[in-house]
């Protein structure tokens, strides 16, 4: 209806009514946490909506101020919750470009296998969160039977579920198990022709595919200009993916690893799994391709993992020992940007030559993406708002930190 | 034993029972401030009015009753009341002009009424002449259908050629048509063809 | 029932009046225990069943290895807890509210006949009774949300208002189906219609018939507001919708009038297209003989239908919770969409399309194949109408009856010439002719 209005700012009006000024949040069912979006209704349709933010602060990064860089990793799981494995590694790759720090292959093929387990993770919850913001419940408890059979893995690698605190600036807390690589090929062996049930309860659906094609759509420029990153990005068709273009220190990880950036190019999804059809009431730059990107890439993860593990097993070297708690930073400042499960994730330190740096802050991903809301959620139906902010996938922890 | 009444007199009860409280709640939505209060309580006047029917055995009437009234007009409306309404829990006062003014037109339409009842010769004697209740079963939609088409059992000595024509369809499409013109008037009339533009950004 | 129950108390020794009370009682407090009961399975059932669609077990300990009690348990919580009404709240409105709901819910089952004679009310227009009681459900939705004094609350009034008075039009259409098929809106005269094999069943009574059954379920489960058409209490984006404000027994009235409302709308599927109390092979009616048998055996054969049809109810209770914990929730408009676009113009052509059926193929149906696995339903339903109407002749039956050879408008009778299911006047048994003297 009003989301197919060629200037969304112009809505006309069909029957005089009242506006309301309606609450979302912070204790709403949809909204990932706490936000509170306010919303201005016109019946059902939405004529503005404001995020409020900072329901979740936690100071983190003026903590960061008084503790050494080693110290501070636990507070980088609680960043993203869901994803707290990238978010430690993304906080490690920053101190080690600032200590210059060089791992071995085997560390590196390490963390690719954990930050790419850690990626399904996020996009298992992604989905199945997603499903329950279009009022499905089925799919969420699908996405999180395999999700724990990844925290699993996960908890048998570092001893936690949430917050792993796994990799440190140096390496990571510990080697993997004994027979834990064995286990994990065992999961992705089982969790691959799962992916299709995913499919056919949401992607394929027809139910689905109305209420996502054509709804929340970005173009190109658009989620530039805002900032996007993440399957926001490139589920508006921009190819941009920082495991490829990112800097050295972060690409060097997955060198020689054979993987496309999952993006539309030429009307087309690279072609090395059984995808389901695109429909053909989606727009690129729709709900329906945000999703559809995250699926994809969780597919894409499953074959870096499984290259991953095939490295690290012939690789040489050790896994990386971790810098000692007190190291002593040198003086100067540095900033690096990950791909992170919802988009580049930035830290930057400065550090005056003592342990402890002097200043730290995080560059938030979904902070970038939820910004995008109150434009298109305007002129929206009240129930395309769940089904916008589910599609960019956001985590209050993240943003407010 | 001392209880034993005439099986009659529950349907004397249940038709002085549903006849209270039709008009109580009349009376209800009369003094009633709350414009949806005053909906509820018409609906329950009108809901009893649906059980006289149905106790007088024209289940038929009573259904549409129910159906149309209670159902259908009501729940639109509550639907005009809150899309009208501009402040919620909204409450009405009549002054007492009004009042005198309602009171005369309300008196003058009862005693028309009652006039015109009490002309129909049953009315007239003391006591019902046919007090079995009527049952549940007796078939009084069929002879409605049968009506509707033209079949009307009060006009069957009618001449072939005009019997057709005494059927209720031609009168029922009048008023149906009469309804889908006010319907398309009252939309149109809400229309309020603006277009408003919402500061971006 | 109706007589045999007040005969036997009143030569028990009962005065009459007070016979008449218990006779109003035990159907009342039959179907009241159905409603509630039910609504304890079925949430208990809905419990179970969505842990396994889930991969999970749902209930498992409360009263034994299954959790049967669970339902139980989770009453006396609600029972336990505090009957909160909002400070903004239209206090009278907000605390009668639930009680609309769940009377509405409760009253259309007073008309529904769970075997032959077995009904709280034998009504002779029952489907529509049903229907109008079934579409008061939504005043207390309306009012609840309004009187809540919430925004979300309003929301959700808005929403079910708008759903149920659109659904209320192809949900209309589809049940004229079976009612112009069968001639009757007696829905004990439509269940005795389709007795014999399955092949009697109405949903098998043409393709029209087929087809309009499923669009009867669609705009059953959105009149009764169940996934995918739940949005009036659609909790990721209204919070909880209309009952958002209710806590305790109040909202529990509503779970409660939403239970019985869906096991009315499957049970009225079942009367109406899938044989009613009749089994697919009848094995009481003419393999063991009991249903005509009258008696005990009569009573078994009726209390078997009774458990057939509760059961056959049960079935599409289980589809919706299935359905409900498969699909995702529809917007408001694609809802309004597959009401106006889809379900009133299938049902209208479902309904010309039968409609032509009956006046040109009325014989190419299973139901006139022959004696066992067909059935003559013109003949059952005048058996029916006289053996209802007879003992309550009226004087318009008596100027119904013909003076002269053919008081019919030749241009009715020549139509239903070729008919012998259309009830109008002319074919061979007009209604309420036979016991004129």
């Amino acid at each position: 209806m009003a989301a197919s209005v060629a200037d969304q700012r112009v809505i006309e009006f069909d029957v005089r009514t009242d506006e309301m000024l309606v609450n979302m949040g912070p204790q709403h069912p949809s909204t990932h946490g706490v936000l509170r979006l306010v919303l201005r209704t016109d019946g059902e349709v939405v004529s503005e909506v404001e995020p409020h933010l900072g329901y979740l602060h936690r100071c983190a990064e003026k903590i960061g101020e008084n503790l050494t860089p080693r110290q501070w990793v636990p507070y980088t799981d609680r960043m993203d919750y869901l994803a707290g494995m990238n978010m430690n590694l993304g906080w490690a790759l920053c101190v080690e470009k600032l200590l210059d720090h060089n791992l071995s292959d085997k560390a590196k093929h390490l963390r690719v296998i954990i930050a790419e387990m850690g990626r399904i993770a996020s996009h298992l919850v992604g989905m199945g969160a997603y499903g329950l913001d279009l009022g499905t419940f089925s799919p969420f408890l699908y996405a999180f039977r395999e999700r724990e059979k990844i925290l699993d893995l996960f908890e048998e690698a570092c001893g936690a579920r949430l917050t792993y605190s796994y990799l440190t600036p140096g390496g990571a807390t510990a080697d993997l198990p004994e027979g834990w690589l064995d286990k994990c090929s065992a999961f992705l062996d089982q969790f691959e022709p799962v992916i299709q049930e995913y499919h056919a309860l949401l992607t394929t659906n027809s139910i689905f595919i109305k209420r996502t094609a054509n709804i929340g759509v970005m173009d190109a420029e658009m989620v530039t200009d805002y900032g996007c990153t993440g399957p926001v990005l490139r589920g508006s068709g921009v190819d941009h993916d920082l495991r490829r273009d990112g800097e050295e220190i972060y690409t060097e990880m997955y060198e020689n690893y054979a993987f496309e950036v999952v993006v539309q190019k030429d009307g087309h999804y690279p072609r090395d799994h059984t995808y389901p059809p695109v429909p053909k009431e989606a727009v690129l730059g729709d709900c329906w391709h945000r999703f559809y990107v995250r699926m994809l890439e969780v597919v894409q993860a499953i074959d870096l993992v499984r290259q991953a593990i095939e490295r690290y097993r012939s690789a040489d070297g050790d896994w990386g020992i971790p810098i000692k708690l007190t190291q002593k930073l040198p003086k100067g400042e540095v900033y690096l940007e990950t791909e992170a499960p919802r988009g580049q994730m930035g830290f930057y330190l400065v550090s005056d030559g003592n342990s402890i740096p002097r200043r730290v802050r995080a560059r938030s991903s979904c902070f970038c993406n939820l910004s995008v809301t109150s434009d298109v959620c305007r002129g929206a139906l009240l129930a395309d708002v769940p089904a916008i902010v589910g599609s960019l996938d956001v985590v209050m922890g993240e943003i407010d930190r | 034993m001392t209880l034993a009444v005439d099986a009659i007199a529950w349907h004397q009860f249940f038709f002085v029972m549903f006849a209270l409280l039709t008009c109580g709640f009349a009376v209800g939505v009369l003094f009633s401030g709350n414009i949806v209060r005053m909906a509820f309580y018409l609906v329950l006047s009108l809901a009893s009015s649906a059980g006289l029917f149905f106790l007088a055995g024209a289940e038929f009437v009573g259904a549409m009753q129910l159906m149309i009234y209670v159902g259908g007009t009501l729940v639109l409306l509550i639907f005009g009341v809150m899309l009208t309404a501009q402040d919620r829990f909204i409450s009405l006062k009549t002054p007492a002009g009004e009042w005198v003014l309602s009171l005369i037109i309300g008196g003058t339409l009862l005693a028309l009424l009652l006039a015109a009842a009490f002309r129909y010769e049953g009315w007239q004697q003391a006591e019902l002449g046919d007090t079995t209740p009527t049952s549940s079963q007796a078939d009084t939609t069929a002879r409605l259908g049968l009506s509707l088409v033209g079949v009307r059992p009060d006009k069957l000595d009618d001449s072939p050629r005009k019997a057709g024509m005494s059927g209720y369809l031609f009168p029922f499409i009048i008023v149906s048509v009469h309804l889908l013109v006010v319907l398309v008037g009252a939309a149109y009339m809400a229309r309020a063809k603006k277009r408003t533009t919402t500061t971006a950004r | 029932m109706q007589t045999t129950l007040v005969d036997l108390l009143t030569s028990a020794g009962l005065p009459d009046p007070l016979a008449h009370v218990i006779r109003a009682l035990v159907p009342c407090v039959l179907i009241i225990h159905l409603v509630a009961v039910g609504a304890l399975v079925f949430i208990w059932l809905e419990r179970k069943v969505s842990g396994r669609i889930q991969d999970r077990l749902g209930p498992t300990r409360v009263g034994g290895r299954f959790g049967w009690l669970q339902t139980l348990a989770d009453g006396i919580k609600l029972i336990a807890k505090e009957d909160i009404t909002p400070g903004e709240a239209d206090a009278m409105l907000f605390r009668i509210a639930p009680y609309v709901s769940f009377a509405a819910s409760f009253a259309a089952w007073l008309a529904m006949p769970f075997a032959v004679g077995w009904s709280g009310l034998d009504m002779n227009v029952a489907v529509f009774f049903v229907l109008a009681v079934l579409g008061l459900e939504v005043f207390g939705v309306i009012l609840a949300g309004y009187a809540s004094g919430s925004k979300w609350s309003l929301f959700g009034a808005m929403r079910e208002a708008a759903q149920v008075v659109s659904y209320e039009v192809p949900l209309g259409l589809c049940v004229v189906i079976p009612v112009f098929i069968c001639g009757t809106m007696n829905l004990t005269t439509i269940g005795e219609m389709q007795r014999g094999f399955a092949t009697n069943w109405l949903i098998f009574h043409d393709p029209f018939t087929f087809c309009v059954f499923w669009v009867y379920i669609t705009c059953g489960v959105a009149s009764v507001n169940r996934a995918p058409f739940d949005l009036a209490e659609a909790e990721s984006e209204l919070v909880a919708g209309f009952h958002t404000e209710y806590s305790g027994l109040r909202w529990s009235f509503f779970f409660m009038a939403e239970y019985g409302s869906m096991l009315l709308v499957s049970a009225l599927a079942v009367i109406l297209f899938l044989g009613a109390w009749h089994g697919p092979i009848p094995i009481f009616s003419i393999g063991l003989g009991w249903t005509d048998a009258g008696g005990i055996l009569g009573y078994l054969a009726s209390l078997a239908g009774c458990a057939n049809l509760i059961l056959k109810s049960s079935l599409g209770v289980i589809v919706m919770i299935w359905v409900r914990w498969t699909l995702p929730r529809l917007r408001i408009d694609q809802v309004m969409t597959t009401c106006l676009k889809y379900c009133v113009p299938l049902a209208s052509f479902c309904f010309l399309g039968a409609l032509a059926w009956q006046a040109w193929i009325p014989n190419v149906t299973p139901a006139s194949l022959p004696a066992p696995f067909g059935i003559d339903r013109a003949a059952i339903r005048e058996s029916w109408v006289t053996r209802a109407g007879g003992p309550h002749a009226t004087v318009s039956d008596a100027q119904l009856t013909p003076q002269t050879a053919s008081p019919v408008p030749t241009t009715l009778a020549t139509q239903s010439v070729p008919d012998r299911n259309i009830p109008v006047a002319g074919s061979t048994a007009p209604i309420g002719r036979e016991e004129t003297p």
